[in-house]
């Protein structure tokens, strides 16, 4: 074990997964020197060549391309009052690790927020009765506006080669997409995936009641296109394996297909594996930092110098580290002081499955993003919420992410083992659907982040410790939706249906998976009173360090966060050739 | 009695697929467990035996080999993955999930050794000797913790939570790839109606309730 | 890894500082040489895996003995720093080095005798001025007797070297004129794309003759022929010398470092003076395979409806439909067409077999930097199951090719 110094680079980027691997390429081909330290392995494509990845097991159940709890656990409680526990095994979110992140493994439905979602405090105030939503909502509006955003949401589709349905092209609203989306300034690039036989039966009867259906808008592409990297992807063959795989076939777009092989070719360009950064160095000042250090495989302590710094690992491993490194003051719930740390925001999700004894709808014919989803319910665009006292909305969606049997959904009554059971497999495997509900979620002043007094990683360090649970504006929301959903899924006629919502005095259940769509805790904002980042994703605190993730979303819309992920990272990247190297320093003046 | 399987390929001379080598072409009587001692091998063998049994439609768990997943599994660090550290406070909720002590090695170990007194405590006769319908009525007892782990001086384990190891494993072990040792032949997903790992369906997303006809293949190339 | 290498190559070839052994080296010179090396395809010989870009070492199997490639860096003593333009020149056409002794002709001298005096300029300028000098020292050549014995060379030389400059054809436009040029010459292309005669000579060298990139045979892989190139376009040439892939076709076997390491450097309107030189040659008389029109669709159905399946159905839709589809057209410039491939018509079906086996990779190159694996399936299927999908393959769609046959499978595995 000894302490070395790399040489100097422009930029050391932390973690090289989506947010990494987009900085990485703008930032080398605007010609700096950039470095990439992962803290996980390589994982390049020929690892994932066919068949190998469509094995559930190992990648479903073991998990195998995410980060372990042993090395990446947090802890949580339900509020301050509480002592937090370890998530000993992963439950309600699974974070990945290695080259591509989550990019590797991600479901691939590519969508944006809405207008009203970027501007969601300025809608509430507008929309809502004074005191009518509960006190402690601390929702924000985020720093840009839909025009100064646009440009790049479209660029991360051209690179993703997204396909869909065009919904609203430059104001217009086109037939077969989405109604309610923004104005975009161009179409799809690709054309939607094909239905499944779920997809198409939710869509038809969703449309007869009256709610405008279109495809989930999609990452794994439907034809062979090259992106404006230069980089290509293949058409989707359904394979069945996406969701917490990765593709077998170079359809999903990730950091692997869209991005690092064109990165990887560029003699500015390096990368260093199995490099756990444990701190960002700062200078005395703390105005700047000087670099970061990591642990590299062999234990070593390695200094990496680097004049810009950017944090990309995943969300809540951004915040820890600007906590662990002295970046900002961790917030306060109390006081409502510091900002690293506040307005943690997750999402539920709940879902009602209907059994057909007579149907096929063959399961593993899928892709991950495949499905027909809606937006109607979505703030901005039904007025049950503020009647019903609650601020939110969902995507509605019968989707088909994966069809491997382990974890087969089978009807009520059905034991757990046995003769029944495995009856129950044979019978039912292959003849159910699911519509399902993916939430916005709020952020609140006792939702937080901060450091855990009482439990350590294997490098020494404390655990990020989660303070959350659900609001009663959470919950009424879901009880809300489930009427929606079980009318839709009454409408379809199945032989049984069994539901899986929130009930209004649910406890968050860390141990039934939701998704991985945790963000805030490092947020984007117009002040650093009450934000930890400006608009270009600067640290206010800490002019060199920028830090891009769902970290910086204030609160959590309906709409998968990548999408916008991809968007704010394109914008900071821009800001930072554009205006950051010909004079560093802080880009917004307060 | 019609099923989900799929019809089977009579033209396909069988003898052109060559045998599987290593744990998928295995043999249950032929298997020697790394992990199981004799006697533990003895309670497995008899607990998947019930858990998914050969009666009724569908294979069973001995059929498919689902002890050598098990086996395997434990032997090949199933669990390291698990942050282990303490302290490990009394009565977590449980909405906060796993925050037990014990390996899953440790685990069965455990809850081999204390089912087994159980079942010299109540019957005379170890596990394995039960009828089934005891045999059942135990399982039964040990998933919905009627049986104290804790009164048989092992406080660190609920019988619940060995119960769900067991199950959760040989469900996995059930329906995975056969290259973990279970799932013997793909007979669980012929049964079912599951292709397998051919991963290959671009003509297959628009047939919509259309049966699929074709069998599975593994990762490794077996057909069935 | 092929990318680190092309990296590693790319870095030691900018090298120019404290390289120059001349006096005042024109910069413009000196890059048209590293251009026209790039032509010439000079590292894939003259570098070794581990060792300095152009310090030779390479092994080389003639099938009667190992030829070590040699040093070609500016270095005094171990490489060719002592050179005067003339005796590189002699050396790269005439295949003579400055002490007189004869190289052998995996050199490919006989080609290179076509390369103008203007560029062999260049390229001395930039082996002298733009290449890292290395003292490293290539090992000797290892040849059987006789062949050992290299004044019989020369003997070679007088019957079968064709020592004439390049000389265009009548009616050629300037294009095409550019494109034999390079072709003949520098692209060597002729090294395996000509049959080979009993004493290992190129059956022809320049256009004018039939067999002239007729193709043949390398290491028992089919080498197809160039002459007119009728299943391709010039865009798809173009293409496929730029990147390795294009709308039906993606690189295998030895093509793939020529396209790493030469074709894909190549400028835009130099790789269109090729395509439109091989469009431009009467095509070799080949054998037409009887083509079945009905056959696409009933393979495509029979694969789609899949029931009643033969072996070799079957076994496509279990390791071959996920990228290659049910219609054997795979996907433009991502996954290789079947239906009417050349190398799965081919008599010999070693390539094809070779394939399967080992799987194929595209190169990373500038205009399409991703790499695209095809997986081997040596370990997933036995040698009768390749030689059942090989037949299913060769017969498909509309394919008309012989069977393929277990022995073939197991001489190609081992």
């Amino acid at each position: 074990m000894s302490n070395i110094t790399n040489d100097e680079v422009d930029v050391v980027i932390v973690g090289l997964g989506w947010a990494g691997s987009i900085m990485a390429i703008e930032l080398a081909q605007a010609g700096l020197k950039v470095r990439a330290l992962e803290r996980g392995p390589d994982r390049p494509p020929e690892d994932f060549a066919y068949p190998k990845p469509a094995d559930q097991y190992a990648y479903a159940i073991k998990n195998k391309v995410f980060a372990t709890p042993r090395d990446a656990a947090l802890t949580v409680r339900y509020n301050d009052s509480e002592t937090a526990l370890p998530t000993r095994k992963w439950g309600a979110f699974a974070p990945g690790t290695g080259v591509g992140g989550s990019g590797l493994h991600w479901t691939g439905v590519l969508i944006r927020p809405t207008t009203t979602d970027i501007k969601l405090k300025t809608y509430a105030d507008h929309a809502y009765k004074r005191g009518s939503l509960d006190p402690d909502l601390r929702i924000k509006d985020f720093p840009f506006t839909w025009d100064e955003i646009e440009p790049f949401f479209d660029k991360f589709d051209k690179i993703c080669g997204l396909s869909g349905n065009t919904g609203n092209l430059k104001g217009i609203i086109q037939p077969g997409g989405d109604p309610f989306e923004g104005p975009r300034s161009s179409p799809y690039p690709l054309p939607a995936l094909h239905d499944t036989y779920n997809s198409s039966l939710f869509a038809e009867t969703a449309k007869k009641m009256g709610y405008h259906p279109f495809p989930n808008p999609s990452a794994n592409v439907s034809q062979a296109w090259t992106n404006p990297y230069g980089a290509q992807l293949a058409p989707c063959n359904y394979c069945g394996y996406c969701s917490k795989y990765p593709c077998l076939n170079y359809s999903k777009a990730s950091p692997q297909t869209a991005i690092l092989d064109v990165v990887k070719r560029m003699p500015n360009f390096s990368m260093r594996v199995n490099a756990n950064v444990i701190r960002v160095d700062l200078h005395a000042d703390k105005k700047t930092a000087r670099g970061v250090t990591y642990i590299d495989e062999n234990k070593n302590e390695v200094f990496q110098p680097a004049k810009i710094v950017i944090l990309s690992s995943f969300q809540f491993a951004n915040v820890r580290l600007m906590m662990l490194s002295g970046i900002g003051q961790i917030y306060n719930p109390l006081t409502e002081t510091g900002t690293i740390g506040r307005n943690y925001a997750f999402l539920s999700n709940g879902d009602a499955t209907l059994f057909f004894k007579d149907k096929h709808f063959n399961p593993f014919a899928t892709a991950g993003a495949t499905g027909e989803m809606f937006n109607d319910i979505s703030p901005g665009n039904f007025e049950d919420g503020i009647k019903l006292g609650f601020i939110g909305g969902a995507k509605i969606h019968s989707s088909q992410a994966t069809g491997a049997p382990i974890g087969t959904a089978l009807p009520k009554g059905t034991p757990g083992w046995g003769k029944g059971w495995k009856e129950g497999m044979v019978d039912w495997y292959g003849r159910s659907m699911k519509i399902g509900i993916t939430t916005t979620c709020m952020s609140y002043r006792g939702h937080h982040l901060d450091l855990d007094p009482n439990y350590k990683d294997p490098w020494g360090q404390p655990l990020l410790r989660m303070t959350f649970d659900w609001r009663q504006n959470e919950l009424k929301l879901q009880r809300y939706l489930r009427d929606i959903v079980l009318g839709i899924a009454k409408e379809l006629g199945p032989d049984s249906i069994s539901e899986n919502f929130l009930s209004l005095d649910s406890h968050w259940d860390i141990t039934k998976y939701v998704s991985t769509h945790n963000v805030g805790g490092a947020i984007m904002g117009d002040s650093p009173r009450d934000s930890a980042l400006n608009r270009y994703l600067q640290s206010w605190d800490v002019h060199n360090v920028f830090v891009p993730g769902g970290n910086a979303f204030p609160q959590n819309f309906q709409a998968n966060p990548t999408a916008t992920i991809g968007a704010i990272t394109l914008f900071a990247a821009e800001a930072i050739k554009n205006q950051y190297l010909k004079n560093p320093g802080p880009l917004v003046q307060v | 009695m019609a099923t989900a399987a799929a019809v089977p390929i009579a033209s396909i001379p069988l003898v052109r697929q060559a045998h599987a080598d290593g744990l998928e072409g295995m043999s249950l009587n032929q298997y020697q467990p790394v992990f199981f001692s004799a006697p533990e091998w003895q309670f497995i063998l008899a607990a998947c035996d019930r858990l998914i049994p050969a009666e009724g439609r569908g294979p069973g768990a001995l059929e498919t080999n689902v002890p050598v997943f098990i086996d395997q599994q434990l032997h090949n660090g199933l669990g390291d993955d698990v942050y282990m550290d303490g302290p490990h406070p009394e009565n977590p909720a449980p909405t906060l999930g796993f925050q037990g002590t014990l390996t899953p090695q440790q685990s069965y170990r455990a809850g081999i050794k204390l089912a087994q007194q159980h079942a010299q405590k109540k019957f005379g006769k170890s596990f394995e000797q039960l009828a089934a319908a005891d045999k059942d009525a135990m399982l039964t007892a040990l998933q919905k913790n009627e049986i104290s782990f804790a009164e048989l001086g092992e406080p660190a384990l609920k019988a619940s939570s060995f119960f769900g190891q067991l199950l959760g494993d040989a469900k996995n072990g059930y329906l995975a790839d056969p290259m973990y040792g279970g799932n013997k032949d793909m007979k669980a997903w012929v049964a079912i109606g599951f292709p397998g790992a051919r991963a290959a369906f671009t003509e297959w997303v628009d047939m919509h309730n259309v049966k699929y006809p074709l069998g599975p293949v593994s990762v490794s190339g077996k057909r069935a | 890894m092929m990318n680190k290498l092309t990296q590693f190559l790319t870095t030691a070839m900018l090298a120019l500082a404290g390289a120059a052994v001349h006096a005042a080296p024109d910069q413009a010179l000196i890059q048209r040489g590293e251009y026209l090396a790039r032509a010439g395809d000079c590292i894939a010989c003259h570098s070794a895996p581990g060792k300095p870009a152009f310090a030779g070492g390479l092994a080389i199997d003639s099938g009667h003995g190992i030829i070590y490639s040699t040093n070609i860096t500016p270095d005094k003593q171990h490489g060719i720093g002592a050179y005067t333009e003339k005796q590189f020149a002699d050396a790269v056409r005439k295949g003579v080095k400055a002490d007189g002794t004869h190289l052998y002709p995996a050199m490919p001298y006989t080609s290179y005798a076509k390369v103008s005096d203007a560029d062999i300029k260049a390229l001395y300028a930039f082996f002298q001025s733009g290449v890292k000098a290395s003292a490293f020292d290539a090992p000797a050549s290892k040849m059987r007797f006789p062949f050992n014995l290299r004044f019989g060379m020369g003997f070679w030389n007088y019957f079968f070297a064709d020592a004439k400059p390049f000389a265009a054809q009548a009616g050629w436009s300037d294009k095409v004129k550019q494109g034999a040029y390079l072709v003949e010459g520098l692209g060597h292309c002729s090294s395996c794309h000509t049959p080979r005669g009993f004493a290992m000579n190129e059956k022809a060298s320049n256009s004018g003759q039939p067999a002239f990139l007729a193709g043949g045979e390398l290491n028992d892989w089919p080498v197809p022929s160039l002459r007119g190139m009728p299943r391709w376009s010039e865009a798809q040439i173009v293409d496929y010398l730029q990147t390795g892939r294009n709308h039906g076709s993606a690189v295998a076997g030895e093509m793939t470092a020529v396209v790493e390491h030469s074709t894909s450097h190549l400028r835009e309107d130099d790789l269109q003076s090729i395509a439109a030189y091989l469009k431009a040659l009467p095509p070799a008389p080949a054998r037409s395979p009887a083509v079945k029109p009905q056959g696409s669709q009933e393979t495509a159905r029979k694969l789609t409806a899949a029931v009643n399946l033969t072996l070799g159905e079957r076994l496509y839709l279990d390791n071959c439909v996920a990228c290659h589809f049910v219609n054997g057209k795979g996907a433009s410039r991502v996954f290789p067409e079947l239906d009417g491939a050349t190398v799965i018509n081919a008599d010999n079906p070693t390539a094809l077999i070779s394939v399967m086996l080992h799987g194929a990779r595209t190169p990373s190159t500038d205009k399409a930097p991703s790499i695209l694996v095809m997986p081997g399936f040596a370990r997933r299927l036995s040698d009768a199951e390749v030689a059942t999908l090989a037949t299913f393959l060769r017969q498909g769609w509309s394919n008309s090719a012989a069977s393929v046959s277990e022995r073939e499978v197991a001489k190609v595995r081992k």
